[in-house]
């Protein structure tokens, strides 16, 4: 944990911007500059265009066993509900890549028509949307999560 | 603006629901709700389709909507068999 945000903060004194919009867990958002994330302007990003917001969207959740879509990152939600399941999904210790909604509008509204699901923040497993924080919440108390940690500890450990 | 009414007499409207609760969330606003459907057009669904349900049924006011959380969708046998559970905790559910 101390060596992640020592980090982070090494990589932001560097002036460092990663060139991938994808972060996996264990890397903040790093931004150029020294401001908070709630004062850099908007989709500040390049945008992807529309016609590879699809493309974009198959690469992530076909990638990563667990994706989510959110505003802000994992280390800093820029909303209550995205917050929400990022920490249920660290409650797991799941392994999860993330994409900041908020970084580009054409994902924004891509995810929506991708998934015909209204509302951020949308949670993947092994490529098939299974909903957005309500319906995580739900898994968690009736234990499906439970189950699914277990499901892919197992074929990680077969990986290795 | 979105009123927590208009919302509960879509929901009422489009999913035949028997019981429905509407919170409006948003300090005023309107563009915020907590919602729980108690509808027979959930039987048989899963979670994820029931919501997709009330998100088709709140369609036409969801440009609105900022931001919409689904506490509950429960068939009515659901509802019966949680308040016949729950009889004396009731009232503290009422609260939670």
């Amino acid at each position: 944990m101390a060596l992640r945000q020592a980090g982070f903060r090494s990589l932001r004194a560097a002036g460092w911007l990663p060139q991938q919009l994808q972060q996996l867990r264990s890397f903040a958002v790093v931004s150029g500059d020294d401001s908070h994330d709630d004062f850099k302007p908007k989709y500040k990003q390049e945008p992807v265009a529309a016609e590879d917001v699809d493309a974009v969207i198959k690469q992530d959740i076909g990638s990563n066993k667990v994706f989510i879509y959110m505003k802000g990152s994992p280390d800093s939600p820029q909303c209550g509900f995205s917050n929400m399941a990022c920490r249920i999904l660290d409650a797991y210790n799941f392994q999860y890549g993330s994409r900041n909604v908020l970084a580009d509008a054409s994902i924004r509204e891509g995810i929506k028509s991708f998934t015909g699901w209204p509302t951020i923040p949308q949670v993947f497993v092994r490529g098939e949307f299974i909903g957005g924080s309500d319906i995580l919440m739900e898994m968690h108390k009736a234990g499906e999560l439970a189950t699914l940690a277990e499901e892919l500890g197992g074929e990680a450990a077969k990986q290795q | 603006m979105v009123t927590a009414s208009d919302v509960e007499v879509k929901l009422k409207e489009k999913l035949d629901a028997a019981d429905v609760t509407v919170i409006d969330t948003s300090g005023g606003c309107g563009a915020s709700f907590d919602v729980a459907v108690v509808s027979d057009a959930f039987n048989g669904k899963m979670l994820i389709a029931r919501h997709r349900l009330v998100h088709d049924a709140l369609a036409e006011l969801m440009p609105d909507i900022h931001a919409l959380s689904i506490k509950r969708c429960w068939t009515k046998a659901q509802q019966a068999a949680a308040t016949q559970q729950a009889a004396p905790a009731a009232a503290a559910a009422g609260t939670s």
